[in-house]
């Protein structure tokens, strides 16, 4: 019992940063119809951003996950206007290399504006913790278990209710239609891009506790979104949610059950064979192609 | 390698003999890269110099396996950086199994180009971004195996020297057969080139450019999809496979570690910075992401090389859509009409 309480809260964390992540790609699939490979570096600059704040002027955990959002915001903003917007017309492979590039400036980038030394940055509530049946539930776990999913919840509720998600959601169907109906695509692409960035740095600021602030740090949380978001569909924002809860969970239960090695094959494998019934994932839908 | 008896015809002689022969093209081009094997010998090059070229001709291998699936066949696929380390490290656990050069060769051929055909069979289902992340799927598989099982070791496996058909032992650290090493991965590379070329000109090449501008028109002109997409998938992992093998010749020895996403991504983008469905394209996308940055901004810029290679792939691709290679129509173009102009101009 302890076990399997153990393995849920830990795939509640990861999950939540999978699925921050995977909202970001999805968002971004949307609207600017590219797969972002650049989202875990992106969110890596800005987690850089809070640890320096940190270290240099010593501001609370609080304040610079704050500042870091505020730089995130901005980041997606500027990558938006000079980047992608001047690429509308270039081809959809070309579009996602472009994503690459924007990797290798930012990864170039990190050494020279932050030097080489990784960061620390602490958890948002430190030490306390729960006992619940045998297994430790830290109340930091719960913070950003709550966090993600508060936001996440806000985000649906937004895009459902709201004019704004009303525009996005125009956008995402066809951007060409929504632009000739006075939907102001460009800033809808321009916020998307934005808000990605920002959670992209939220689950940053997540994982960094664990180890440190590196730039490698959001490596596995970005090919595990991108994995949530192919199990849970990309055609919905609630797919890649669920499915990125479901990948931590799989993923740990099988590390811990079955075989530490071969843990992450199988359940990659099963959910290939999943894909390949199913292709356009859990909640996903055909898209119809006219000929 | 005889150039010579055509360069003595003349410049446009010359250029007239490539155009109509794009075989000769590649051909040229292996004899000029084959002058780097001698170079550093005379004392006019660095030794390490040579071994970027060799990389460089490794990634080209692996590319011109990409390009047959996003340039011709509007397939993607991010998981070659799996088939090149199935490659490299293929070739160094058989090596160690005590099986000659060529059989291990082979073996691993065969592994991966089965798994091409998986994962070709698998394309017939699941399409577009949910394809591409299926083959990053395969990808990461491939990547847990080397780094967590303990056949394949810990950070790396070292090959040693190799002996080829039998006789013929090459050492990678004496600098002579390193040379040697390095002209067989250039006839590879030329061979690879003359061999894509025919395939694409043939009526496999057709149907693959039929598939990828509409599958349904494609299937009522009588197109296998099945066939077709296993072909591509095949092809492209065997030539990836090539270059993982090139790798373990050259270097002689494997790590385990380094087969990650990003090098997958720096094989699309040579892709499709050279050119899509270019053959030389290839060659120069591999020498703008990997060779310039290695060869000369390393030393000119130092750290930022980087950041700058990355700012490259965003203008090249902003400007050149299709690829850098098209950069030639447009010089010729330029000087076509400023040719015109003052053509124009004169008589007034």
């Amino acid at each position: 019992m302890a076990d399997i309480l153990r393995i849920l809260f830990n795939s509640l964390q990861t999950g939540s940063t999978y699925a921050l992540a995977a909202l970001g790609i999805a968002l971004i699939w949307k609207t600017s119809r590219t797969t972002n490979f650049a989202q875990g570096s992106i969110g890596t600059l800005n987690a850089y951003v809070a640890g320096i704040l940190l270290l240099s002027w010593g501001w609370s955990i609080w304040l610079v996950a704050l500042a870091s959002l505020v730089t995130a915001f901005l980041t997606g903003i500027l990558i938006d206007t000079f980047i992608i917007r001047p690429a509308a017309k270039v081809g959809a492979i070309s579009k996602q290399i472009i994503t690459l590039g924007l990797i290798m400036v930012i990864v170039g980038l990190i050494p020279l504006l932050f030097g080489v030394d990784p960061y620390r940055l602490p958890s948002f509530i430190p030490g306390a913790s729960v006992d619940i049946a045998g297994a430790t539930l830290r109340y930091n776990t719960v913070f950003v278990i709550a966090v993600s999913l508060g936001l996440m919840g806000f985000l649906f509720w937004f895009i459902q209710n709201t004019r704004w998600g009303l525009a996005i959601r125009v956008t995402a169907a066809s951007e060409t239609t929504a632009k000739l109906m006075g939907v102001p695509t460009r800033t809808v692409t321009m916020i998307s891009w934005a808000s990605a960035a920002m959670m992209g740095t939220l689950a940053a600021l997540i994982v960094a506790p664990q180890a440190s602030v590196n730039p490698n740090m959001l490596l596995d949380v970005q090919v595990s979104a991108f994995f949530a978001g192919v199990l849970g569909g990309f055609t919905t924002f609630a797919g890649p949610v669920i499915g990125s809860f479901i990948i931590a969970f799989a993923r740990n239960s099988a590390a811990f059950y079955l075989s530490d090695i071969w843990g992450n094959v199988i359940v990659y494998s099963l959910i290939l064979v999943f894909l390949y019934f199913k292709p356009y994932g859990l909640c996903g839908k055909k898209a119809v192609k006219k000929v | 390698m005889s150039d010579t008896p055509h360069a003595s015809n003349g410049r446009s002689a010359l250029l007239r003999v490539l155009r109509e022969r794009p075989a000769l093209q590649f051909v040229l081009l292996g004899a000029i890269l084959l002058v780097f094997a001698v170079l550093p010998h005379l004392g006019l090059m660095r030794f390490s110099t040579m071994s970027i070229f060799a990389y460089t001709g490794i990634y080209t291998v692996v590319a011109l396996g990409m390009n047959i699936l996003l340039g011709f066949s509007g397939l993607i696929s991010l998981g070659t950086a799996g088939f090149i380390g199935a490659g490299a490290l293929g070739m160094g656990v058989f090596l160690q199994m005590g099986l000659p050069f060529e059989l291990a060769a082979l073996a691993v051929l065969v592994i991966s180009g089965s798994l091409g055909a998986l994962i070709g069979l698998f394309s017939l289902k699941v399409e577009s971004i949910y394809l591409a992340i299926a083959t990053l799927f395969i990808g990461e598989i491939l990547r847990q195996i080397y780094t967590s099982v303990p056949i394949f070791g810990g950070e790396f496996i070292s090959i040693g020297p190799v002996k080829l058909f039998g006789f013929l032992e090459l050492n990678q650290i004496l600098q002579q057969q390193r040379s040697v090493l390095y002209a067989i991965i250039i006839l590879v590379l030329v061979a690879a080139m003359v061999l894509m070329h025919n395939l694409v000109k043939s009526r496999t090449g057709r149907a693959l450019m039929a598939m990828s501008r509409s599958e349904h028109a494609a299937q009522a002109m009588g197109v296998s999809l099945l066939k077709y997409r296993l072909t591509a998938f095949i092809t492209a992992t065997v030539y990836a496979t090539s270059g993982g093998i090139l790798y373990a010749l050259y270097f002689q020895n494997a790590p385990t570690r380094a087969w990650t996403l990003n090098i997958s991504l720096l094989i699309i983008a040579m892709v499709v910075v050279g050119g899509f469905k270019s053959i030389i394209g290839t060659f120069l996308g591999a020498i703008i992401i990997y060779g310039l940055p290695n060869l000369l901004l390393k030393d000119l810029l130092g750290d930022i090389s980087y950041v700058f290679s990355g700012a490259l792939i965003i203008v090249v691709i902003l400007f050149y859509p299709r690829g850098f290679v098209f950069v030639w129509q447009d010089i010729k173009r330029l000087f076509v009409t400023a040719k015109k102009r003052t053509g124009t101009e004169a008589p007034r």
